[in-house]
């Protein structure tokens, strides 16, 4: 491990690695680098297999961290290992290389993140077609924020009929009404 | 053609006798996740109606609505909370903040109907067959958004505070009171069960937000006494707090808001200098006057509202302080007398005189002021000390409670002696005795029923035992008889029977039953009689045109008594005995006042 991790950061300028378990380690790119880093690792490390991608939005910083994890299957006799490979991207354009010709699963989730953290990944197929949310027209509401109740607001009818009761007032009109204000 | 193409539509058989992954509703089941976050669940019985959970609703999805079967009273508001599914995003972010713990949510997901009107209902209040599901969303063990305990006060201890009158409780820092009042929800809940009503909520956030003259003026809005009411009120609020409504992990009740140190926290940080920044001054004069009678926190506080209405205020008290019970009643190491003063200057600020010296019926009678002034203020309180009302009782060895507290506020020598025994459970009592140990002597208190019957606050009981104090519970007294031995005109033999507690209604609170020939006698220095007070209504004459019934004058809701003119309150009328319902009294009786005045009422 510490070999792979020393190679990653020779040729991809790779830093922060993590053994978070003896099977699982996390360790971040820079974005520029990211796609070359991924091939590398499938091409030549073993770590065949995309099985997860995602990102957080890190809005104090003005990044979104995408992270995509990869495992290699053979690793330590068959057990396996998994490294997480973190890249932040400008939060104020959020674009990034596809993966799509590397791992043909990825336009999937990279649909997925278009829709919820309006991340682009320009040449993606359908990345710019509804994922869950149909007729969706707000912002992303998997960004911090995303104000969900002024989008509830704005986009639903206030349903007739409704009405809420301040606790204060209620018991003021039903225990001493004839307090003064 | 490939062999495989031939055969490819074949092998989709192999799965033909698997099980699918499809569901066959309604003959198969497929239960939601145990901690699946469902339709909602709501204990009705342990939730407060305190909205915190439509306070935190990102899509305003719950409205917190009366339901007929539910009374407000002190610590629940009598709304339930109401989820709209049209809105829930099922977060669970009012499972995760409901501070009574109440609001869970279940692990069902299925619930097909036309109407789509049926999505919103009242969980807990209206059935649904999810009620009392053992499955579903709670909030995780020790994950609390919600602040369980409070910043400790800081307090003398107790082996020191028994050696002087100094303050035992030392207030907040600002750290600690911020921090602190970041605990409160802003519910409401508190505000009904204070009988001032104070605007609880506004003057936590006051603290929050660092604004304390902001929260000084908001104090002065119901209650002039902030100082005294900040050490020494019963703070029904806090029993009525909804964030003390929930459980620890532990099981143990949360604690509730501090907020009375919070109120203390206020006042002790502006400097009287800094209180016209803060408060209104007095109206212009209406030239209408009203004379006051007592300078306890009743008839203060309504002369403070009636001065601020630009009314004449004259204030006739029989001692020479002003603050009543609050002065001669509450030892210094609870309420400090520069506090009090405090609260009685700015009271006086606004141009109300207080006479000192005048005893009513001795000095001055009632005809003569209804001829002075336009309306009178009763607060005289209860001044006389119940009698043992055992045999020998008037030894000189029997001491009156209250007298004691009142020498000790005077700085006279109480001449306690090394032995006392208090008689009685109430706060005047327990004060009894702490300032008896405060003085050197070794402190039994002797009460008729038990600790948990005792009428005195819980923390003044726990502080009495902590300082030194021998309680004996159940314990009826039964005579005082001479003492014997050597020095014995200078001690009192107290005789006693122990008592069992029988429930003899159902309902009622048990009655102690005397043990037969379990009889107890013990020699003291003194015995001091702490069983209650009693008014002085001697000064009310039959032609003043005031019904008195049982020992009180009789009022209206208003405070007005039979009198037009005459208005009552504090202890004097008022069952709950404490400053915070005088004041309240007082407050509401200027307001009357001045509608009198205004011609608004005749």
């Amino acid at each position: 491990m510490i070999k792979l991790a020393t190679e990653l950061a020779a040729r991809y300028g790779s830093r922060g690695w993590h053994n978070q378990r003896p099977d699982l380690a996390s360790v971040q790119i820079d974005l520029s680098r990211l796609h070359d880093a991924l091939a590398w690792l499938k091409d030549n490390m073993g770590y065949t297999h995309l099985s997860f991608m995602t990102a957080i939005d890190n809005i104090e910083r003005g990044v979104f961290t995408l992270t995509y994890t990869l495992r290699n299957h053979a690793w330590n006799d068959g057990k396996g290992h998994s490294l997480m490979i973190h890249a932040d991207v400008d939060r104020s354009k959020p674009e990034v290389d596809s993966i799509h010709r590397l791992w043909g699963q990825a336009w999937t989730y990279q649909r997925e993140m278009k829709e919820w953290y309006g991340i682009d990944f320009p040449g993606s197929p359908r990345v710019d077609e509804e994922f869950v949310l149909e007729g969706w027209e707000g912002p992303p509401m998997m960004r911090r924020d995303f104000d969900s109740l002024a989008y509830s607001d704005a986009t639903y009818a206030e349903r007739p009929g409704r009405v809420s009761h301040d606790p204060e007032t209620y018991m003021k009109e039903k225990l001493y009404p004839e307090a003064e204000a | 053609m490939d062999i495989k193409d031939f055969i490819a539509p074949f092998a989709v058989w192999k799965r033909a006798f698997e099980k699918p992954f499809t569901v066959n509703k309604p003959i198969d089941e497929r239960p939601g996740a145990p901690r699946y976050r469902g339709f909602h669940i709501n204990d009705s019985a342990r939730c407060v109606g305190c909205g915190t959970c439509e306070a935190i609703c990102m899509n305003k999805a719950i409205d917190l609505v009366p339901v007929d079967a539910l009374k407000p009273d002190g610590g629940d508001s009598g709304l339930r909370p109401r989820v709209d599914y049209g809105r829930c995003c099922w977060c669970a972010l009012c499972v995760d903040i409901c501070p009574s713990g109440s609001l869970g949510m279940s692990n069902e997901y299925l619930w097909v109907d036309r109407d789509p009107e049926v999505f919103r209902y009242t969980p807990g209040v209206e059935a649904k067959p999810w009620d009392g599901a053992e499955l579903g969303y709670r909030r995780a063990d020790g994950y609390r958004l919600l602040e369980e305990e409070r910043v400790d006060m800081p307090e003398l201890d107790h082996h020191e505070a028994v050696k002087s009158f100094l303050e035992l409780v030392r207030g907040y820092s600002r750290q600690q009171a911020e921090k602190e009042a970041d605990r409160c929800v802003s519910c409401g809940v508190c505000v009904a069960s204070c009988p001032a009503h104070m605007d609880i909520p506004g003057y936590i956030r006051a603290v929050r937000e660092g604004d304390l003259e902001q929260g000084l003026r908001l104090l002065y809005e119901t209650n002039p006494f902030p100082e005294a009411c900040g050490r020494i009120c019963t703070h029904l609020c806090e029993a009525a707090c909804s964030i003390g409504s929930g459980r620890s992990a532990d099981g143990t009740p949360t604690d509730p808001v501090a907020i009375r140190w919070l109120k203390r926290y206020i006042a002790d940080q502006v400097e009287l200098a800094d209180y016209g920044k803060a408060l209104p001054r007095a109206e212009a004069p209406t030239g209408r006057k009203v004379a006051i009678i007592g300078a306890g926190p009743g008839g203060l506080a309504a002369a403070y509202y009636l001065a601020l209405l630009g009314h004449g205020v004259t204030v006739f008290e029989k001692d020479e302080a002003a603050g009543g019970m609050l002065r001669y009643g509450i030892p210094e190491y609870r309420l400090p007398y520069p506090a009090l003063d405090k609260d009685i200057a700015w009271i006086t600020s606004l141009g109300v005189r207080i006479r000192y010296g005048v005893a009513m019926g001795k000095d001055l009678t009632l005809v003569s002021l209804y001829g002075d002034y336009d309306a009178v203020f009763l607060s005289t309180g209860l001044t006389v000390a119940y009698k043992l009302d055992v045999p020998g009782d008037k030894h000189p060895r029997v001491l009156d409670g209250v007298a004691i507290l009142a020498a000790a506020t005077r700085g006279e020598p109480l001449g306690l002696g090394r032995k006392v025994a208090v008689v009685g459970g109430g706060n005047v009592a327990m004060d009894a005795a702490r300032t008896a140990l405060r003085s050197g002597a070794e402190v039994d208190i002797v009460y008729r029923r038990r600790e948990v019957d005792m009428p005195a606050d819980p923390e003044e009981i726990m502080e009495a035992k902590a300082e030194g104090a021998i309680l004996i519970p159940q314990a009826i007294p039964l005579e005082v008889k001479p003492a014997e031995g050597p020095d014995a005109a200078n001690k009192a033999t107290f005789v006693w029977n122990l008592a069992e507690m029988v429930q003899k209604e159902p309902g009622k609170r048990p009655v102690p039953e005397p043990i037969p020939g379990a009889v107890v006698e013990k020699t003291y220095d003194s015995i001091i009689a702490a069983i209650g007070q009693g008014p002085d209504l001697s000064y009310v004459a039959e032609g003043d045109g005031i019904e008195i019934r049982r020992y009180k004058p009789v009022i209206g809701p208003d405070g007005r008594t039979s009198r037009a003119t005459v208005f009552a309150g504090g202890d004097l009328t008022n069952d709950r005995k404490d400053a915070i319902s005088a004041i309240a009294d007082g407050h509401r009786a200027a307001l009357a006042m001045d509608r009198l005045f205004a011609g608004k009422e005749a």
